[in-house]
């Protein structure tokens, strides 16, 4: 049996569309309950166990090897630095990690530059790479509220559509990275069960067009 | 005064069972080595640093412990056994008899993140072989490799197909993938390919036609790796010879040269600086299913005796007990 690792929440229908596609049909899917088992009539060959679990807590059940694999945002991984493999990123699902502000330029400032995110780690080496080294303030929600309230100077944060930004009048500066639904599996359970994941990965990047 | 029973982060007492348990683990392997012809090294606590800054590089050194003791000298805590036993033996190697057969066993402390199994203090055993014929002492010590973990097991439930019971030792070579990580990357992002590799992505190891390497751990076409085509296809070797041994025990044996991309040699790559940094030859893992950490590492180090000014052949592994403490509990679980 292989045991995998769904994020709850917006996440989870193009997860469930990306494995369904590649030949694990997980057909019947209460997203209400916690664990669920479905047969061996799949890809993979072998009984197959879905846990729901939040996006942020995935990877620390992958490391400790509760599940085989998951499908986590790569927003998530950047942050949390797991020690998992990530062998593929999956198309559906995509959206940016954006500098914002209130201005179309970066504001001048005489001191430190304020930034909220709620990724303060990797905001932080984001911006550093870029020779911007500011004041991270970490916000859990709502963040664009942090330069418009004069919390920040800027907001890093994941832009999807851009509806929020019009409706705040808030300018996208730069692209700072590309956020993605990332396959990852436990270091173990590659190796255990090396040869039924790769007939997964494989047809998952046949149907995916897999690039950047 | 109320006195806290806290220890401080990433330790642990042992105490009662667990301590037993652990005790008799360690007997039992250490007699399997004693058997084996090993004799078993005491090594100190304690140590100067300055030794180790040519042996250790990059994130190993910056794990040690380290402090001035109160006569002035800047001293570290044991965080690894491999370099320090060699340390102590390269001046004196002209004076031994080789090959010399070793083991240890004890605690190291390590400065290092905490994630799931791994504290900042772990008990080790491992075993060290020093001279003779590399290839007969790389097969010799991955076949005690094998026992080892076959005696820390115990009796193996391997039902149906046996892939959930079924221990995984992948083997690799330090730096096979460097030539091609430079062909398909140049010397600008070949570390970074590395990497990716080593995590198995699939959509960078395609664009670098090293898609082989992480879905079955090899390229079909050796000669891909340049000069070190030669030392896999003798891996290979090694590895059918291995597999047909070990099979019926339940150990499944793979070439996966992704597992050690990051182990690099060639300084323009530079990621050798890692956890397995100061291996030059064979290297190997072993995994069980459900724990998070491979059980045991091991490899060739002939350079650590060459960056000592010694001229020896080495080869040896490490287990972390707890580890294997919870392998044989797993299996007798099941």
């Amino acid at each position: 049996m292989i045991t995998f690792g769904l994020p709850k929440g917006r996440n989870l229908g193009p997860a469930r569309a990306s494995l369904a596609a590649a030949g694990l049909n997980l057909e019947g899917l209460d997203s209400s309950r916690l664990r669920q088992r479905f047969p061996d009539q799949n890809v993979l060959g072998t009984p197959v166990e879905v846990l729901l679990l939040k996006d942020w807590d995935l990877p620390l059940y992958v490391e400790h090897g509760i599940v085989d694999c998951a499908i986590v945002g790569s927003d998530v991984l950047e942050e949390t630095q797991p020690d998992v493999f990530r062998p593929l990123q999956l198309k559906d699902g995509r959206s940016r990690l954006s500098l914002i502000a209130e201005t179309p330029e970066l504001p001048k400032r005489s001191g430190q530059l304020r930034a909220a995110t709620r990724y303060p780690a990797w905001a932080a080496r984001l911006l550093a790479a870029r020779n911007l080294h500011v004041e991270v303030i970490h916000l859990t929600s709502s963040i664009e509220l942090g330069p418009l309230l004069d919390l920040t100077d800027v907001a890093v944060d994941i832009v999807q559509t851009g509806g929020t930004l019009r409706a705040h009048d808030l300018h996208e500066i730069e692209v700072l990275a590309t956020v993605a639904p990332t396959f990852v599996v436990n270091r173990a359970s590659f190796h255990a069960h090396r040869r039924r994941l790769s007939g997964l990965l494989g047809a998952l990047e046949e149907t995916e067009t897999g690039d950047d | 005064m109320k006195i806290s029973a806290g220890l401080p982060t990433g330790v642990s007492a042992a105490l009662f069972d667990s301590a037993r348990r652990r005790r008799r683990l360690e007997a039992r392997l250490s007699t399997l080595l004693e058997e084996r012809g090993f004799a078993e090294v005491l090594l100190p606590i304690l140590d100067y640093f300055e030794p180790y800054r040519p042996l250790l590089t990059g994130r190993r050194l910056e794990q040690l412990y380290r402090f001035v003791d109160r006569d002035g000298q800047l001293l570290v805590l044991r965080g690894d056994f491999t370099p320090m036993l060699a340390r102590l033996l390269a001046p004196h190697l002209d004076e031994l008899e080789l090959p010399l057969r070793l083991y240890y066993r004890g605690d190291v402390v390590r400065h290092q993140p905490l994630r799931p199994g791994r504290m900042r203090e772990y008990s080790q055993l491992g075993a060290e072989l020093l001279g003779g014929d590399e290839a007969e002492a790389d097969e010799r010590m991955l076949t005690l490799f094998f026992d080892l973990l076959l005696e820390a097991r115990g009796e193996a439930p391997v039902s149906g197909d046996g892939e959930e019971h079924t221990l995984r030792v992948v083997l690799g070579v330090a730096g096979a993938l460097d030539e091609a990580l430079l062909a398909a990357a140049g010397e600008r992002e070949a570390s970074d390919l590395a990497l990716r590799i080593a995590s198995r992505d699939r959509t960078a190891a395609r664009r670098a036609g090293l898609a082989d390497v992480v879905e079955r751990g090899y390229p079909a076409d050796l000669s891909v790796l340049g000069g070190a085509g030669e030392a896999v296809s003798e891996l290979l070797g090694l590895r059918d010879r291995l597999s047909s041994a070990y099979r019926d025990a339940g150990v499944e044996i793979e070439v996966d040269l992704a597992e050690f991309a990051a182990a690099a040699l060639d300084p323009r790559i530079g990621v050798g600086d890692g956890r397995r940094g100061y291996y030059d030859g064979l290297m190997f893992a072993a995994y069980a299913p459900g724990t998070a950490l491979a059980l045991g590492v091991g490899g060739r180090y002939d350079k650590v005796f060459r960056s000592l000014s010694g001229d020896c052949s080495a080869v040896g592994f490490s287990f972390g007990l707890d580890l294997l403490l919870e392998l044989g509990a797993a299996e007798a679980r099941s």
